[in-house]
C-alpha cells in the first residue's frame, strides 16, 4: 500500500523535469508556453502531495493561469512585430536578438562543457546543503498557531500574510501595482479583439463571469478560515476581466481614466491607510486594535482582491488605455 | 514638533511618504512636479528626525504590527542605515528638483517617471531599515522592478535592451539571494538578522547562502565580472534617472552584502570567510583600473560617467580585506565615506551631462565647443563631483581614499594602496580630458538650447555636498558609530533598547 504515493510521487517528479526540459528546449515558443503552462499545473499537484494546498492554489492561479495568459499575450505580439521590418526600433532589436542567437549557438563547445560543469558543481553544492538540511530546524508555524487567536483569523496563511508580516504582504501589493506602472510607461494598449467576438465566446463569457465574481467572492470570505483569500480571488477576477475583454466588452472611456487608477491603487493604498491610522490609536504601525483585526482584515483583503483582479487583466491587455 | 515624533515615527515616514506620494502621482499626474518635491522635502525631514533620534537615542528597533521577531518583521536603523538614508535623502532632493526641468520637453516620460521613482524610493528607504531577510527580498523586488523601468523610460531601442538586460540581471540577483534566504531559514528557524546572527553556525548551509547571496548582490552591484550590464543601463537611461541608478540604486545591494557580511558570516571563521574578502578585494581592485581606464577610453560623456562608476564600485569592495583581517574598523568607515561621496558627486555628475546634453542635443565629448563658457555653472558641478571621484582634498572622497590608503599602510598592504592611488591618476585622466574639451571651441561653433537655472544649480549643489563632505567628519564621525554597526553583533546592541 505504501509504495502507491511513492510512485505517484516519483512520477510528479519525473514529469515534473520532463515538462521543464522540454519547455526549455523547445524551438516552438507557442509550445515552449503551453509546456510552461502544463509544468505550473504539475508543480501545483506537487504542492497538494506536500500539503501545502494554499500554494497548490497560489501556483495553479498565478503560476500557471496567470503568466500561462501572459505569456500567450506576449506571443500575440511578439508575431505581428515578427512581420513589420519597416519599424525601426523591433527591427534593431531583432538584430541584436539574432546576434546574441548566434553568438549563442556558435559558443564553442569547450566553453559550453566548462558552463556545464560549472553548474553541475554548483547544484551538487546546492545538494549537499540541502542534504544537511534533512532535519530542518522547527520553523515559526508552531509560533504561528499559538498566536493565532490574536491574529481575527483562524487561517494561518492568511494570519501570516496580512497580519504578522502584513508590511510584506503591503510591498507586494505595491510590486504588482509597479510592475503594471512599468507596462504602462512603455506604451499603449493595443487594439486587442475589437473584431465581433465569436458567438461561442459571447455566449460562454455571459455565463461564466457572474460565476467567476462569485467564486472571487467566495475565496475571499473562505480565506478566514481555509485555503483562499485576496490573491487567489484577485486571480479569478483578473482571469473574469481577461474574458470579458475578449469577448469585446469594454470600458466606458470616462472610467479609463481617474476611475480605473483608483481601482488600481485602492488595495495598497486601503492597506497603507489602515496601517497608518492604526498608529493614532496608540497601535504599533500595521498593528490593529484588539477586536478591529477581523474588519480591518476584511476591508484589505476585499480593496486588495479588487485591485489584483484589475492590475491582472490590465497586464494581460498590456498597455495603457 | 520634532518631540512629538519619535524615533519609529520617523522611520514609518521614511517607508510611507514615498509610497503614499507614488500612489498620489500616479493618480493625479498633473499634480506630480510639485507632490514629487514636497514629498522630496518630507523625507529629507524624517531623516533628519530619525538621524537626531539615533544620535540622542542610540539605534532603533521597531516592531512592526507590535509581534517582534521572529514571528513578525521588525525595522532596525543604525548608523551605518542613517548614513545611507541621508545620502539617499540629498541625492533624491537633488534629482526631484532636477527632474521637471528636465522633463517638461518628455511630459509623456515625465508621467511615469514620478510613480516610479518614488516607488524606487520606498524601496531604498525601506531596504535601509529592515531587519527582516524576507522583507529585504521585497524591497530588492521593488527596487530592481522600478530601477529597470526607470531605464527603459527614454523609449530609444538601446535604452530598452539595457533596461531588459538589468530586468533579467536584477531577477536572477534576486532569485539567488532568495535562494540563500530560504536556507538560511530552513536551517535556523528565523529570517530576523538579529537572531540569525545568534543562531547561525558554520557548516554546509551557511556556506552554500553566503555563496548565492554574495553571487546574487555582487551580480545587482556590478562588481568587475558582473559590470556588463551597468554601462549600457546607465549611459542610455535619462539624466536624472541615470544619476539614480548610479548614485543610489547601486549603493542598496552594496549595503544589503555588507549587512549581511558584518551581521551573519564575518564571524563565522573557516576557509571562505578568510577567502572571501581577499578575492573581493582583488575583484575591487581591478575594477578600479579596468573601469578607469575603459572611462578615458570613451567618447559619450555619459558612457565615461557610467565606467566610472564600475572603477567607483571596485573601491567599496577594498573595505573587506583590509577589514577582515584584524576587525579593523577604519577601513569600513572610509568605505561608508566613498559610497556617500561617490553618490553625491555622481548624481552631480550625470546631472551635469544631462545638462550638457540638453544644451547641445549630443553628448560627444570631443564637441563640448566651450561649454564652459556657455555652461559655468553646469562645468563647475562637474568639476567638483569630479575632484571627489578623484580624491583631492578637501573632497568626501579625500576622506575616504586618506582612511583606505592608512588603513592599508597600517597593515602593510601596499597593493591596495598603490591601487588607490593609480585610481586617483585615472579619474583626474577622464575629467580632465572632459574638462579640456569644454575649454576647446570646436570648429564649426554650436548653437545652444537654453538650461533652466533649477537643473544648473540642483547638479551644483550636490557637487557642493560631495566637497562638504570633506568637513563633516565631526558630526559624520559619531553616526557612524551609533550602534557600533561595525563591531558587536546587532543582536546584543539591540537588546538596549
Amino acid at each position: 500500500m505504501s509504495l502507491l504515493p511513492l510512485a505517484i510521487d516519483l512520477v510528479l517528479a519525473l514529469t515534473l523535469l520532463w515538462l521543464a526540459w522540454r519547455a526549455l528546449n523547445s524551438p516552438d515558443l507557442f509550445r515552449a508556453v503551453v509546456l510552461f503552462i502544463a509544468l505550473g499545473l504539475v508543480l501545483g499537484l506537487v504542492w497538494v502531495r506536500l500539503d501545502a494546498v494554499d500554494i497548490a492554489l497560489a501556483e495553479i492561479a498565478l503560476g500557471a493561469g496567470v503568466t500561462g495568459a501572459l505569456l500567450l499575450a506576449a506571443l500575440a505580439k511578439l508575431q505581428p512585430a515578427a512581420s513589420q521590418t519597416d519599424e525601426l526600433q523591433t527591427a534593431e532589436l531583432q538584430t541584436a536578438e539574432l546576434q546574441t542567437d548566434q553568438a549563442a549557438v556558435m559558443a564553442p563547445i569547450a566553453l559550453r562543457l566548462f558552463i556545464a560543469l560549472l553548474l553541475l558543481a554548483f547544484l551538487a553544492g546546492l545538494g549537499f546543503a540541502v542534504w544537511q538540511l534533512w532535519v530542518p530546524a522547527p520553523g515559526l508555524s508552531n509560533l504561528v498557531e499559538a498566536r493565532l487567536d490574536e491574529s481575527g483569523v483562524a487561517y494561518p496563511v492568511t494570519a501570516v500574510l496580512l497580519n504578522f508580516r502584513g508590511y510584506d504582504t503591503l510591498l507586494e501589493l505595491a510590486v504588482l501595482l509597479l510592475a503594471l506602472i512599468g507596462v504602462w510607461s512603455l506604451s499603449t494598449a493595443p487594439h486587442l479583439g475589437d473584431e465581433e467576438p465569436e458567438p461561442a465566446l459571447a455566449a460562454l463569457s455571459r455565463l461564466l463571469a457572474p460565476l467567476m465574481i462569485l467564486v472571487a467572492a467566495y475565496l475571499v470570505w473562505v480565506g478566514a478560515y481555509a485555503p483562499g483569500g485576496a490573491f487567489q480571488a484577485g486571480s479569478v477576477l483578473g482571469a473574469a476581466g481577461v474574458l470579458l475583454r475578449l469577448s469585446g466588452w469594454r470600458l466606458s472611456l470616462s472610467a479609463t481614466g481617474w476611475p480605473l487608477r483608483l481601482v488600481l491603487v485602492l488595495g495598497v493604498a486601503v492597506f497603507a491607510f489602515i496601517g497608518l491610522a492604526v498608529i493614532g490609536f496608540d497601535q504599533p504601525l500595521l498593528g490593529y486594535p484588539p477586536g478591529w483585526a477581523k474588519p480591518a482584515i476584511l476591508a484589505i483583503e476585499l480593496a486588495a482582491t479588487l485591485s489584483i483582479g484589475a492590475i491582472l487583466a490590465a497586464l494581460f491587455i498590456g498597455g495603457r488605455p | 514638533m520634532p518631540m512629538l515624533l519619535n524615533g519609529a515615527d520617523w522611520a514609518t515616514a521614511l517607508v510611507f511618504v514615498p509610497l503614499l506620494a507614488a500612489l498620489a502621482c500616479f493618480l493625479v499626474p498633473r499634480a506630480a512636479d510639485w507632490l514629487g518635491v514636497l514629498a522630496a522635502l518630507l523625507i529629507l525631514l524624517a531623516t533628519l528626525g530619525l538621524v537626531q533620534d539615533l544620535l540622542s537615542d542610540g539605534p532603533l528597533r521597531v516592531a512592526v504590527g507590535g509581534w517582534g521577531a521572529p514571528l513578525g518583521i521588525d525595522l532596525w536603523a543604525d548608523g551605518l542605515s542613517a548614513a545611507l538614508l541621508l545620502m539617499t535623502a540629498l541625492v533624491g532632493l537633488g534629482v526631484s528638483v532636477y527632474a521637471p526641468g528636465y522633463f517638461a520637453a518628455h511630459p509623456q516620460q515625465q508621467r511615469w517617471f514620478w510613480p516610479l521613482w518614488l516607488l524606487l524610493w520606498t524601496a531604498l528607504n525601506g531596504l535601509y531599515l529592515s531587519a527582516d531577510l524576507f522583507n529585504l527580498y521585497v524591497m530588492l523586488e521593488v527596487l530592481g522592478l522600478s530601477a529597470a523601468a526607470l531605464t527603459a523610460l527614454s523609449g530609444s531601442a538601446t535604452g530598452l535592451n539595457a533596461a531588459m538586460r538589468y530586468l533579467l540581471v536584477s531577477l536572477l540577483g534576486s532569485a539567488a539571494y532568495l535562494l540563500g534566504v530560504a536556507l538560511l531559514y530552513h536551517g535556523y528557524g528565523t529570517v530576523d538578522i538579529a537572531l540569525l546572527g545568534q543562531r547561525i553556525e558554520a557548516g554546509a548551509v551557511a556556506t552554500t547562502a553566503l555563496l548565492v547571496m554574495a553571487a546574487g548582490l555582487l551580480l545587482k552591484t556590478a562588481l568587475l565580472p558582473f559590470h556588463f550590464w551597468l554601462p549600457p543601463a546607465h549611459g542610455s537611461a535619462p539624466a536624472p534617472v541615470s544619476a539614480l541608478l548610479s548614485a543610489l540604486v547601486i549603493k542598496a545591494s552594496f549595503y544589503l552584502l555588507l549587512r549581511l557580511w558584518l551581521d551573519l558570516f564575518s564571524g563565522l571563521g573557516g576557509l571562505l570567510a578568510a577567502l572571501l574578502p581577499e578575492l573581493l578585494g582583488l575583484l575591487g581592485a581591478a575594477a578600479v583600473l579596468w573601469g578607469s581606464v575603459q572611462a578615458l577610453r570613451q567618447r559619450r560623456l555619459k558612457l565615461l560617467i557610467a565606467y566610472s562608476t564600475v572603477a567607483q564600485i571596485g573601491y567599496l569592495f577594498l573595505g573587506f580585506p583590509l577589514a577582515g583581517v584584524q576587525a579593523e574598523e577604519v577601513a569600513w568607515r572610509a568605505v561608508l565615506y566613498l559610497a556617500l561621496a561617490h553618490g553625491l558627486a555622481k548624481a552631480a555628475m550625470f546631472l551635469s551631462a544631462g545638462n550638457l546634453l540638453q544644451f547641445a542635443g549630443h553628448d560627444r565629448i570631443a564637441d563640448l565647443d566651450r561649454a564652459v563658457q556657455r555652461l559655468p555653472l553646469t562645468l563647475t558641478a562637474f568639476v567638483l563631483g569630479g575632484i571627489s571621484i578623484m580624491g583631492l582634498p578637501p573632497s568626501g572622497g579625500f576622506v575616504g581614499k586618506w582612511l583606505l590608503l592608512e588603513s592599508a599602510f597600517t597593515q602593510g598592504r601596499w597593493g591596495f594602496a598603490i591601487v588607490v592611488l593609480l585610481g586617483g591618476v585615472l579619474a583626474a585622466g577622464y575629467v580632465f580630458k572632459v574638462v579640456g574639451y569644454a575649454f576647446t571651441p570646436t570648429e564649426i561653433a554650436q548653437e545652444g538650447e537654453a538650461v533652466p537655472l533649477r537643473m544648473q544649480w540642483s547638479a551644483l549643489l550636490l557637487a557642493f555636498g560631495a566637497i562638504l563632505l570633506g568637513f563633516s567628519a565631526p558630526w559624520l564621525w559619531p553616526l557612524l558609530g551609533v550602534g557600533d554597526p561595525f563591531g558587536l553583533p546587532i543582536a546584543e546592541v539591540g537588546a538596549a533598547r
